[in-house]
C-alpha cells in the first residue's frame, strides 16, 4: 500500500512538472502582456516606459530563466508577486482557496445526499411512474448549465421576494447565517447539475448489480429488501459512483467560474479568469498548479477509497 | 431631426428630475451618518494611482480620497469654467494676460497620515506629471502628460502659494486642473504606493481594499470642509456580472449605480420593477467613432474617409445600438450634455448627418471617384475590441458599409492588445470608443488628434488644424474661442479625421434615499461624494 502511494505520489510530481511547462509556455504564448494590459488601461502605448515595466517586473529576461525562477520560487515556499496588485501573490491568492473548497464540498455534498438516494429508488422501481419523474428531473439537471440556474435564482429571488443573497462576501466569523445563505444558492444550483450525473450512474450501475447471482441468492435467503439493496448491491454498485463523485469534485475547484461570477462570491475560479485577462502570471501559474493538485489528490483518493471499499482491488500485496 | 430635439428636451426635463430627487427639498437638512453602497463593476485597475490610469473603474472609486486644487462643483451636472470651485486652493488668480495661474492655498489641509498639506505637494505633483527634468519622482505610466504641455514652471512661493508659469496663454489649464485625474499626490509618499494604498486630503480615509470584493472608506475626521463629508462611510462592491449587479441594485443592497453603466433598456427595466428609483440619462463624454488609418490605403484617400462617414446612419445607429440612449454631436458633446459642441444646424451640413438617402448616394459618388464600384469593392477589416459595447456598434457599422459598397469583416481585438494596436496605426479601419476626461477642446484636440500624440489612432496630422488648435487654446475671448472650437470641430468631419457617430447617454440610477448625488455630464468628475447623505 505505502509502495502504490509512494508511487502515485511520484508520478503526481512529474505530472505536476509537465503541467508546470505547459502552463508556463501556453500563458507565454497567448497574445499581450501585462505590460500591454497597464497601458490599455492608460490608452496609450509608451515603448520607452514599456521596456522600464518590463525591466521592473523581470519579464525582460529569456523565458527559461523565468521559469526557472519560478521553479526556485515554488520550491522554496515563496510565489512570487502579483504584477496587478503589487503585493506578494500568496496574499492574494490565500483569503480564494476556502471559498471555493467550501462551495466545491457543499455542492458535492448536496449532489451526493441527492443523486445516490434518488438513483438507489429509480433503479429499485425501475419503469414506474416515480422512476420516470426522477429520471426527468435528472435530465433537466444535466441539460440546464449550473450558471444559468443561478442566474434564475438569483433574479427570481429579485422578482419574487425583492431579495437577493448578500452580494459582498459574508466571512462565517462575521455572519455564520448570512454566510451559509449565501453559500447554499450556488451550492443548489452546481449540486443539482451533479447530483443529476451521480443519480443516473448509480441506477444504472445498481441495475448491473441487482442482476448478479449473489442479489438473487440474497433475495431468495429472505434477506429484507433495504438490506439486499443497501448492504450488497449498493456496496458494490457504488465504485463507479465513487469515481464520479471524485471527477466531479476535482472538476468544481476549476469550473466554478461562472457560478462565482453570478453569485459574486471571490473564489480561485472567478479571480483566475481576471488574472489571465490581466496576464497576472504569477497569480495564473499558481492558482493553475493549486487546482491540478488538488484533481491529482482526488484521483489519488479515490483509488485508494476502491482498496476499501472493493475487497477484490488490493494495493500492494 | 425632430427627435433628436424631442430627445434632448426629455434629457433635460428627466435630468431636473433627478436632480431634484436627489437633492434636499427646501427646509430638509443634509442628515449625516450612514453609510453608502456604492456599485464597482470591476476591481480597481492600479488601484488609487489616478495618474497612472485612463478608466473610470479607477477614478471613480478613489476620487473620494483625494483632492484638486480646484473641481467642478458636485452639485451642477454641467461642468464648465464657471462651474469650477476651490478644494485644496482657497481661491486663484489670472495675471500677466494668463501666462501665469496663482493658487493660494488653504492652511488648514492635513493628510491622511496627519503631516501638513504644503505647496511643496502641489509643485511635486505637476513636476512629475509634466516630466520636469528635476522631478523627484516619476510615474510607471503618464497617460495625460500632454495636458501640461504648456507650463514652463511651477514655483512654490511659499508655503502656501503655487505660481503655475505658463509658455503661452491656456485658459484651458484651469479646467483641466478641474478633472477628477487631477488630484494631488503628497510629496512625502511613493507614488507607486497608490497602487495598493491611498494616503491622500480627500473627505474619506481608506480602511480596507478586499481584493475582488470592495473597497471601504470611512469619514476623514480631520477634513478641512467643517460639516462634511456627511457619510460616515462608503462601500464600493466590486460585482462583474453585470445582471447581478442590477438585481442587486434592484434588491436595495446597492444604494447607487456605477457611472456609465446603465443602459436605457436597463433603467426602464429597474424603473418598471421598483418605480421609485430615480434615473435620468446624463451625457457621458464617451463617443463612438470610427477610427481609419490615413497613412495606409485605403483610408489615405480621403475620399475614401468620406465615404464611410457619408454611409453611416448615425440616427439609425441610436435608435438600433442605443434604443435611443445616444445623442449626436461632432467631437465635442453638444447642449445639454456639454458646452463646446456643434450645434444641430451645423453639424446637418457635415458628413453623414444629412439625409439618409442623400448621404448614402453621396458616399457611393465619392466612392466612385475613389475607383470603388459595386463591380470592383472596396474589402477591409474592421477591427473592434472584444467587448459587447464595441462589437454591437461595429455590427451596424459594417452592415451601413456594405449598402454603398464596402466590404467589411469583423475582427475582434482583446483588451490587452487594442491600445497597442491602435497606437501603432496596425490596423485599416475600427469601431472605437473614446471617453473625454473633461469636457475641453485642449485636453480632447491635443490628446485624439496631436500629429504626436499616442492616442491620435487616425494618425491623422493636419498642419492647417494643428495652428487652429493652437489658436483657440491661448484665445481669451470665450466667443472667439467658442468659434474656433466649431471651426475645428466642422473641419475635423470634413476630414473625417475619426468619424463621430454619437455620445453615449448614462441612466445613471440611484435609490430616492441617496441625495446630493448629482452625475455630471461626464463620468470622470464626480467621485469625491463629499455632499452626498443618506435619508434614511
Amino acid at each position: 500500500m505505502k509502495t502504490y502511494v509512494a508511487q502515485r505520489l511520484g508520478i503526481a510530481v512529474l505530472t505536476l512538472l509537465g503541467m508546470s511547462v505547459v502552463i508556463f509556455v501556453l500563458l507565454r504564448l497567448a497574445p499581450g502582456d501585462i505590460v500591454d494590459i497597464l497601458f490599455s488601461t492608460a490608452g496609450f502605448v509608451d515603448p520607452g516606459a514599456r521596456t522600464e515595466i518590463m525591466r521592473e517586473l523581470g519579464l525582460d529576461r529569456p523565458l527559461w530563466v523565468q521559469y526557472l525562477e519560478w521553479l526556485r520560487q515554488i520550491l522554496s515556499g515563496d510565489l512570487g508577486k502579483s504584477y496587478r496588485y503589487d503585493l506578494p501573490a500568496w496574499e492574494v491568492i490565500r483569503p480564494l482557496i476556502p471559498v471555493t473548497v467550501e462551495l466545491a464540498v457543499l455542492s458535492t455534498l448536496i449532489a451526493v445526499l441527492l443523486g445516490v438516494p434518488t438513483g438507489v429508488v429509480s433503479a429499485v422501481r425501475q419503469d414506474t411512474t416515480l422512476d420516470y419523474v426522477l429520471r426527468v428531473v435528472s435530465l433537466a439537471g444535466l441539460s440546464m448549465p449550473s450558471f444559468w440556474l443561478g442566474m434564475v435564482i438569483i433574479l427570481g429571488l429579485v422578482a419574487w421576494l425583492g431579495w437577493i443573497p448578500p452580494m459582498t462576501y459574508v466571512r462565517p466569523t462575521e455572519n455564520f447565517r448570512l454566510h451559509a445563505v449565501q453559500f447554499l444558492l450556488p451550492a443548489l444550483a452546481v449540486g443539482y447539475r451533479s447530483s443529476a450525473l451521480i443519480m443516473r450512474i448509480t441506477r444504472s450501475s445498481l441495475l448491473e448489480v441487482l442482476r448478479e447471482d449473489y442479489v438473487r441468492t440474497a433475495w431468495a435467503k429472505g434477506q429484507r429488501g433495504r438490506v439486499v439493496i443497501w448492504r450488497h448491491a449498493l456496496k458494490n454498485a457504488i465504485l463507479p459512483v465513487v469515481t464520479v463523485i471524485g471527477i466531479e469534485f476535482a472538476f468544481l475547484i476549476g469550473g466554478l467560474v461562472v457560478t462565482e461570477t453570478v453569485f459574486n462570491l471571490p473564489g480561485v475560479a472567478r479571480f483566475l479568469v481576471q488574472a489571465i485577462l490581466w496576464r497576472d502570471y504569477p497569480i495564473v501559474q499558481n492558482l493553475v498548479m493549486f487546482i491540478a493538485i488538488i484533481v491529482i489528490l482526488s484521483n489519488l483518493l479515490v483509488d485508494l477509497l476502491y482498496g476499501v471499499l472493493d475487497p477484490r482491488v488490493r494495493y500492494g500485496r | 431631426m425632430r427627435r433628436f430635439r424631442i430627445l434632448t428636451v426629455m434629457g433635460g426635463l428627466m435630468l431636473a428630475a433627478l436632480v431634484v430627487a436627489s437633492t434636499p427639498v427646501a427646509g430638509q437638512a443634509p442628515r449625516p451618518g450612514g453609510t453608502l453602497n456604492v456599485m464597482l463593476r470591476e476591481d480597481l485597475p492600479q488601484g488609487f494611482a489616478i495618474h497612472e490610469t485612463a478608466t473610470i473603474s479607477t477614478v471613480f472609486p478613489a476620487s473620494p480620497c483625494f483632492n484638486n486644487l480646484v473641481y467642478f462643483d458636485p452639485l451642477k451636472p454641467v461642468e464648465s469654467p464657471d462651474t469650477i470651485i476651490g478644494e485644496l486652493a482657497e481661491k486663484w488668480s489670472w495675471q500677466d494676460n494668463y501666462r501665469n495661474l496663482i493658487f493660494f492655498l488653504r492652511k488648514d489641509v492635513k493628510w491622511h497620515d496627519g503631516k501638513p498639506f504644503t505647496s511643496k505637494d502641489v509643485k511635486f505633483t505637476f513636476d512629475m506629471l509634466r516630466e520636469a527634468s528635476d522631478a523627484p519622482a516619476k510615474l510607471r505610466i503618464n497617460p495625460r502628460k500632454d495636458w501640461y504641455a504648456n507650463v514652463e514652471a511651477i514655483e512654490a512661493a511659499d508655503a502656501h502659494t503655487v505660481v503655475f508659469r505658463l509658455k503661452r496663454p491656456q485658459p484651458s489649464l484651469l479646467t483641466m486642473l478641474a478633472s477628477g485625474y487631477t488630484p494631488i499626490y503628497a510629496a512625502h509618499v511613493p507614488p507607486a504606493s497608490y497602487r495598493t494604498g491611498c494616503i491622500g486630503t480627500g473627505p474619506f480615509k481608506l480602511k480596507e481594499w478586499r481584493k475582488g470584493e470592495f473597497v471601504e472608506f470611512v469619514k476623514n475626521p480631520d477634513y478641512f470642509v467643517k460639516g462634511r463629508p456627511y457619510l460616515d462611510g462608503l462601500r464600493y462592491v466590486v460585482i462583474q456580472e453585470r445582471g447581478t449587479r442590477t438585481a442587486a441594485l434592484q434588491a436595495g443592497q446597492l444604494d447607487v449605480a456605477f457611472p456609465g453603466e446603465t443602459t436605457k433598456t436597463t433603467a426602464e427595466q429597474l424603473k418598471k420593477a421598483v418605480p421609485q428609483l430615480v434615473a435620468a440619462p446624463v451625457g457621458t463624454a464617451v463617443s463612438d467613432n470610427i477610427i481609419m488609418n490615413v497613412k495606409k490605403p485605403p483610408f489615405d484617400n480621403v475620399k475614401v474617409r468620406l465615404a464611410v462617414s457619408y454611409a453611416i446612419d448615425r440616427r439609425g445607429l441610436i435608435q438600433a445600438v442605443h434604443q435611443g440612449g445616444a445623442f449626436l454631436a461632432g467631437s465635442l458633446p453638444s447642449r445639454p450634455f456639454g458646452i463646446w459642441g456643434l450645434l444641430e444646424k451645423d453639424l446637418t451640413a457635415l458628413p453623414g448627418y444629412g439625409k439618409l438617402e442623400d448621404m448614402k448616394a453621396r458616399a457611393k459618388k465619392v466612392l466612385a471617384e475613389a475607383g470603388i464600384t459595386p463591380q470592383n469593392p472596396l474589402r477591409v477589416e474592421m477591427v473592434t475590441r472584444a467587448i459587447a459595447i464595441y462589437v454591437d456598434m461595429a455590427s451596424f457599422v459594417i452592415n451601413e458599409l456594405k449598402q454603398v459598397g464596402i466590404e467589411a469583416t469583423l475582427k475582434q481585438i482583446e483588451t490587452a492588445q487594442w491600445h497597442a494596436m491602435a497606437t501603432r496605426g496596425d490596423y485599416q479601419i475600427g469601431a472605437n470608443l473614446t471617453g473625454l476626461g473633461v469636457d475641453d477642446p485642449d485636453a480632447n484636440f491635443y490628446e485624439n488628434y496631436g500629429c504626436a500624440s499616442p492616442r491620435n489612432y487616425s494618425q491623422y496630422c493636419s498642419e492647417q488644424v494643428t495652428t487652429m488648435i493652437d489658436q483657440q487654446s491661448q484665445e481669451l475671448d470665450p466667443k472667439k474661442r467658442l468659434a474656433l472650437v466649431h471651426a475645428i470641430q466642422k473641419r475635423l468631419e470634413e476630414d473625417a479625421a475619426r468619424p463621430i457617430l454619437d455620445y453615449r447617454l448614462d441612466y445613471f440610477t440611484v435609490w430616492p434615499h441617496v441625495k446630493n448625488m448629482i452625475p455630471h455630464h461626464n463620468i470622470y468628475n464626480f467621485g469625491r461624494m463629499q455632499e452626498v447623505w443618506r435619508d434614511k
